[in-house]
């Protein structure tokens, strides 16, 4: 539900680095998204498709790149990728846990003419 | 084809805007807990009761995020204490642009600014607002399993309060579990259990939320 304000501020991010960057049309946009974060690809698309219009994405597609879930133990001090966003270690349950990467939602580059 | 890389969050203006309504409830030197729970969790209920209490020790302000509609905001000015109404209209959440709105009609200093969000346990959880700290509310009748479903917010809220309990006789709600599942995903989370209908548990609320606001007004002071 609220990956239209979402979208919303991809478009206008997109629109606005390629005002800045001289570029006239965005074909591709390279997305990272966490597997810890709450955006559905699917809902994205969906309002993309209609917010893009009269901007300077209005060709452009979306490459999502999924983050997996990295976290490292702070007791045993191994590091893991997980599938599912609980936070505990694999090899020694402690749940003293640094997040090392799965909240990431941002785009990585632009690309165009 | 050129490609320029960017590296940016996507959601980078609200990040900015949300800093910026920082530095105004700190120069207001506010404590500012944004309040997030499911429908019906009693988020009202349990600022209705904070507020009857904490109303003589502290100067206080509610912000009342709903789609539509006065209700809540109309029930707790009720209680002498100044509330500002947001309507999102359509969104599901609110945003540090919506909160922004609010500023202007904040007319003097409040040691304690409560704001609750729309009742949804997803996507309030992703946008700041500028608030001092995320606080969950999860209610006996929803399942001790919720925190599991919707990890992002039990991750994020420092503070997690469980209420009604005085439903736990008639719901299968396990304290324990609740507390375990909630540990699973934020270690560091503090825990209440309270019953905003009996008052049960508060006592331990009004102490934490007295030392944030003594701890906010030490660091205001340096």
């Amino acid at each position: 539900m609220h990956e239209f304000s979402v979208t919303k501020s991809l478009v206008d991010l997109c629109n606005q680095e390629a005002v800045r960057n001289d570029m006239k049309e965005v074909r591709i946009i390279n997305l990272k998204v966490g597997r810890f974060t709450g955006f559905s690809p699917d809902s994205i698309r969906f309002y993309f498709e209609h917010l893009k219009t009269n901007t300077r994405c209005a060709t452009a597609s979306i490459v999502f790149e999924e983050v997996p879930i990295k976290i490292k133990c702070c007791d045993c001090h191994k590091h893991s990728t997980i599938d599912e966003p609980i936070l505990l270690c694999p090899y020694c349950g402690s749940n003293a846990i640094d997040l090392i990467s799965g909240r990431e939602f941002s785009v990585a580059s632009i690309e165009g003419e | 084809m050129k490609k320029i890389r960017i590296l940016k969050p996507v959601l980078v203006s609200n990040q900015q805007r949300a800093r910026e309504n920082r530095g105004v409830f700190d120069r207001m030197n506010s404590l500012v807990i944004n309040i997030i729970a499911s429908p019906g969790a009693g988020k009202t209920s349990f600022i209705k009761y904070l507020v009857n209490v904490m109303k003589k020790t502290c100067k206080i302000l509610v912000v009342e995020g709903d789609i539509k509609g006065q209700i809540d905001s109309k029930s707790i000015s009720r209680l002498g204490v100044d509330v500002i109404q947001i309507n999102t209209a359509t969104e599901c959440h609110l945003d540090a642009f919506m909160t922004a709105q609010v500023l202007p009609k904040i007319k003097k200093n409040y040691d304690l600014i409560l704001v609750e969000n729309i009742g949804n346990l997803v996507c309030p959880a992703e946008f700041e607002i500028g608030e001092d700290f995320k606080l969950a509310i999860l209610s006996t009748p929803e399942g001790d399993d919720k925190p599991l479903k919707y990890p992002l917010l039990f991750h994020l809220a420092k503070v997690i309060v469980i209420n009604k309990r005085d439903l736990l006789p008639y719901v299968d709600f396990r304290p324990d579990e609740a507390i375990k599942n909630i540990q699973k995903e934020n270690p560091k989370a503090v825990i209440f259990e309270v019953s905003a209908k009996t008052g049960e548990g508060f006592e331990e609320v009004f102490r934490y939320i007295h030392k944030e606001l003594n701890a906010r007004k030490k660091k205001s002071k340096r």
